[in-house]
C-alpha cells in the first residue's frame, strides 16, 4: 500500500489506478475511497509546491539564462565543440555542476554521441556548435536524427552580432536558421536575449512531442553577453504530454480484419521500442498466432528468439519474405517504412492496417485500409482489448493452428540461418565478414548492446531480444560516421551494459574522433572495424547498375578503393588514446576479443581492426588505384 | 507499378534465356530436362527476390566461388536449404563458370 500511495502522489498512477490497486490488494472499495480522500490535501500541497518551483524569474547573462533553462528542461549532458561566443554559457557552467559539458573534437561524431545518448537513455540532451561553421559539421547527424525521428535539440549562435548583422561578416550567412529547416521539426531564432529560455523550451517541446525529431535554435551571439531578466520554466509545464488513443471505430475495423484474415502478418518498428511496447506487440502476435517481421529500422522491436519471428525481409519488401507467402492482412505497428526502391514495402494486394503516431507519413506510399493514429502502446492495448472481445473459441483455435504453422517455419529457419557457417571459405584469412560477425556473436554478453554501422555487413547470429537480451542500435539515416559516436553515447547512457560497435572501415574513417571521448570519459566500448580496405557496398551497387561496362572490363573503379596505402585503424585508435590491435585470422580475432573484454572490464575502451576479405564481382587482389602521383610531376623537389 | 512489373518480367525473361543452356532452350517444345530446368528455376525464384542480373552476370568463377557467394547471402537473411544452394551453384557454375585458361574474377 505504501508503494501505491507513493505512486499516486508522484502522479505515476491515476485516481482510478490507485483505487484499482487497493481493491486488488483486498481493500474494500469504500475503504479505498476513504484512503484516497485522505490523500487529497497532501496531493494538493505537493501540486502547489510543484507550481511554485516550476516558474522562476532569473536575472543574469543570456548564457546563464540558457544554462538555467537547460536545467529546467531536464538536460544533464551538453555535447559541444569549442565556441568562443558561448563564453558566458561556459562561465555559467562553473557553478552549475549538474549540467555536464562534454567536449567533442568534431561536431559530427559529437552529435552522433548525443543522439546515441538520447536514444539509449530516453533523456533530453543538446548539441552545441560554433556558429554556422560548426553547424555544417553537425548537419550530417542532424539528417540522421531527422530520418530516425530522434528528439535531439541543436543550438548554434549566429556569429554576426545585432549591431553588425547583414554585412556578410565573418562566419555570417543569411538566414542561418533556415538552412536546417527541411530536416528539423522547429528551427527558430530568438529575437531578444530575454527570449532565449522560451526559444529553448519550445525546441525541447517540439523535439519531444510525437512524432519525435530534431529541432534547432539560434540567436545573435551578443545575446549571450547581455544581462536580462526573464522566466525560467520547467519543461513539464509546457509539455502537451501527447499520448493519443486510436479512433475506437477504426480499432474495431482493424480487429475484425485481423480475426477474419487467413494469414495476417505483423510488421513492427521503432515506435514500439521507443514506447516500451515490445511486450504488447508480443501479446498481439501470440493472441492471433501471427508471424512477425520488421522492415529496416534503428532498433529491434520484437524478440528474434520468439517462435513467431520469421526474420526481416531480405529485400526490404514484405514480398521477399520466405514466409508467409501471400499474407492477406498486414498490420504495421510503429515502423516508418522507409523505401529504397520503387516497389512499395507492403504490396497492393493486401489489406493494410497502419498503427503509428506519425500520421503525416501514413498513406503516402502504401494504401491504407485502416489507419490507427495512436501512441502505439495505447493502440496495442486497445486493439488487444477489442480482439479479446470478439475472439470466439473457433477463432482462437484457428489462431493456435496458425501459430503451429509459423513455429514449424521458424524452427526450420533457425536451422537454415545456421548454414552461414558452411561457407567453403569459412576459415580463410583475411576473414569473411560473416565469420567476424559470427565470432562476435559467440563472444558478446547475453545482454550486449550492438551499435551497427557497417553497410555491407550481414547482421546475423545475434538473436536480438529487446526484452532483456541483446539490443541493436542500427544505422538508418546513412549519413556515415555515426557508429563510434553513437556507441560512446549509448555507453554513457547505459554504463552497465556491454556495448560493441561494429563499423566498416569506410564508415569508421568518417568519424573516429569519438574514440578520444571514449578514452577521456572512460567509456569502455569495444569497437570492431571490418577493414577490407574498400567501399564494398558502393562497389557492388555500381557493378549491378553498369553490368558489362568499361569499369568491369578494365577493372578501373575510381570510387571504391581505400588501400594503397592501406589504413591502419589500430594506429588511428592509439592516436586517440584507445588501445587497439589488428586481427587477421579467426584465432587472432578470438584472442583479440578476449583482450578487449579484459580491457573493458578494467574500464577502458578497445578497438580491433579486423582484416576482412573483399568479396563479390570484379574485385582484384590489389584493386586498381588512379595513377595520380603529384610528387612525380614536380619540377621543383620541395 | 505496371511498368515496373513489365520491366521485371522482361529482365527475368532475358536473364533466364541467357542463363539456360542452349540445349535446354532448343528443347522447349519437347519434354523439359527436369534437373536443368529445376536448377535454373530455383535460381530465378530465389536470387531475383532481391537482385537484378547485373549483380552476377559479369562474374566468372568455379563452383566453390559460387557456393561462397550463396552462403554469404544466408548471412544477409536468405533462408535457403543446402539443396537450394547446391542447385543454384549448379546453375551458376554451368552458366557463369570459370573460363578455361582464365582465372576466376
Amino acid at each position: 500500500m505504501r508503494e501505491l500511495v507513493a505512486q499516486y502522489l508522484s502522479r505515476s498512477i491515476s485516481r482510478r489506478g490507485f483505487l484499482k490497486g487497493l481493491t486488488t490488494a483486498g481493500v474494500s472499495l469504500a475503504a479505498a475511497e476513504s484512503i484516497l480522500e485522505s490523500l487529497v490535501p497532501v496531493a494538493h500541497a505537493q501540486e502547489a509546491r510543484r507550481g511554485a518551483d516550476a516558474i522562476k524569474v532569473f536575472e543574469g547573462t543570456g548564457g546563464a539564462c540558457f544554462a538555467e533553462q537547460l536545467i529546467a528542461s531536464g538536460v544533464k549532458y551538453v555535447f559541444g565543440n569549442s565556441a568562443s561566443e558561448d563564453a558566458q554559457f561556459y562561465e555559467a557552467l562553473v557553478d552549475r555542476p549538474q549540467l555536464k559539458y562534454i567536449l567533442t573534437p568534431h561536431e559530427g561524431p559529437g552529435a552522433a554521441m548525443a543522439a546515441g545518448y538520447v536514444k539509449a537513455s530516453g533523456e533530453p540532451a543538446i548539441v552545441m556548435q560554433a556558429a554556422v561553421v560548426g553547424l555544417m559539421n553537425a548537419m550530417g547527424q542532424m539528417f540522421n536524427a531527422f530520418k530516425e525521428q530522434t528528439p535531439l535539440v541543436f543550438y548554434s549562435y549566429r556569429t554576426d552580432q545585432t549591431g553588425r548583422a547583414g554585412r556578410d561578416g565573418f562566419e555570417e550567412v543569411a538566414n542561418q536558421e533556415q538552412i536546417v529547416a527541411p530536416m528539423t521539426k522547429y528551427s527558430w531564432l530568438a529575437r531578444r536575449p530575454d527570449m532565449i529560455p522560451e526559444t529553448v523550451r519550445r525546441a525541447f517541446k517540439a523535439a519531444w512531442t510525437p512524432p519525435y525529431g530534431p529541432t534547432y535554435c539560434s540567436w545573435h551571439s551578443d545575446f549571450n553577453d547581455d544581462k536580462v531578466k526573464t522566466e525560467i520554466i520547467v519543461q513539464d509545464k509546457i509539455d502537451p504530454r501527447m499520448r493519443v488513443r486510436p479512433n475506437p471505430s477504426e480499432v474495431e475495423r482493424a480487429a475484425r480484419l485481423l480475426v477474419d484474415a487467413r494469414m495476417p502478418l505483423l510488421n513492427v518498428g521503432d515506435e514500439v521500442y521507443n514506447r516500451k511496447a515490445i511486450g504488447k506487440a508480443v501479446k498481439l502476435a501470440e493472441l492471433l498466432g501471427m508471424p512477425v517481421t520488421q522492415a529496416r529500422q534503428v532498433f529491434v522491436s520484437f524478440p528474434q528468439t520468439h517462435p513467431l519471428w520469421v526474420g526481416g525481409p531480405p529485400g526490404n519488401r514484405l514480398a521477399s519474405l520466405s514466409f508467409p507467402k501471400g499474407p492477406d492482412v498486414v498490420i504495421n505497428v510503429g515502423n516508418k517504412l522507409m523505401h529504397n526502391s520503387p516497389a512499395p514495402i507492403v504490396g497492393r494486394n493486401v489489406r493494410f492496417i497502419d498503427m503509428r503516431i506519425d500520421s503525416a507519413s501514413m498513406g503516402n506510399v502504401i494504401t491504407t485500409e485502416v489507419p490507427l493514429v495512436a501512441d502505439v502502446a495505447y493502440g496495442l492495448d486497445d486493439l488487444i482489448a477489442a480482439l479479446e472481445g470478439i475472439m470466439t473459441p473457433a477463432i482462437r483455435q484457428k489462431a493456435q493452428e496458425r501459430a503451429q504453422e509459423v513455429r514449424r517455419f521458424t524452427e526450420q529457419a533457425k536451422t537454415l540461418r545456421s548454414l552461414v557457417t558452411k561457407n567453403p571459405d569459412w576459415d580463410r584469412r583475411p576473414m569473411l565478414s560473416d565469420r567476424v560477425t559470427w565470432e562476435i556473436a559467440q563472444f558478446a554478453d547475453t545482454d550486449a548492446i550492438v551499435v551497427h554501422e557497417g553497410g555491407s555487413i550481414g547482421l546475423h547470429s545475434f538473436g536480438f531480444d529487446p526484452l532483456g537480451g541483446r539490443e541493436l542500435f542500427n544505422y538508418y539515416g546513412a549519413h556515415l560516421g555515426s557508429g563510434v559516436g553513437t556507441a560512446a553515447g549509448v555507453k554513457l547512457a547505459r554504463p552497465n551494459r556491454q556495448v560493441i560497435c561494429l563499423v566498416g572501415d569506410g564508415s569508421f574513417v568518417f568519424g573516429p574522433t569519438a574514440l578520444w571521448n571514449m578514452a577521456r570519459l572512460e567509456l569502455p566500448v569495444i569497437t570492431v572495424v571490418y577493414n577490407n580496405h574498400a567501399y564494398s557496398g558502393p562497389h557492388s551497387r555500381v557493378v549491378e547498375k553498369v553490368a558489362g561496362g568499361r569499369m568491369i572490363q578494365t577493372g578501373q573503379f575510381v570510387h571504391d578503393y581505400l588501400g594503397n596505402p592501406d589504413m591502419n585503424m589500430a594506429w588511428i585508435a592509439k592516436g586517440f588514446g584507445v588501445d587497439a590491435e589488428v586481427a587477421e585470422s579467426p584465432d587472432q580475432l578470438k584472442a583479440a576479443l578476449a583482450r578487449a573484454r579484459k580491457t573493458t572490464v578494467e574500464g577502458k575502451p578497445y578497438l580491433i581492426d579486423v582484416q576482412v576479405a573483399r568479396n563479390g564481382v570484379a574485385w582484384a587482389d590489389r584493386p586498381w588505384t588512379p595513377p595520380i602521383r603529384i610528387a612525380r610531376e614536380r619540377t621543383k623537389k620541395v | 507499378m505496371f511498368v515496373s512489373m513489365r520491366l521485371f518480367a522482361i529482365v527475368l525473361g532475358t536473364s533466364l534465356c541467357a542463363a539456360l543452356p542452349c540445349s535446354a532452350l532448343a528443347q522447349q517444345s519437347s519434354p523439359p530436362r527436369p534437373a536443368e530446368t529445376s536448377d535454373a528455376m530455383v535460381f530465378a525464384n530465389l536470387c531475383f527476390q532481391c537482385h537484378g542480373p547485373g549483380m552476377w552476370s559479369d562474374h566468372r568463377q568455379d563452383r566453390r566461388g559460387w557456393e561462397g557467394v550463396l552462403y554469404r547471402m544466408v548471412g544477409r537473411g536468405a533462408l535457403w536449404t543446402e539443396d537450394d544452394i547446391k542447385r543454384m551453384a549448379n546453375h551458376l557454375t554451368a552458366t557463369f563458370g570459370a573460363q578455361p585458361g582464365k582465372p576466376s574474377k
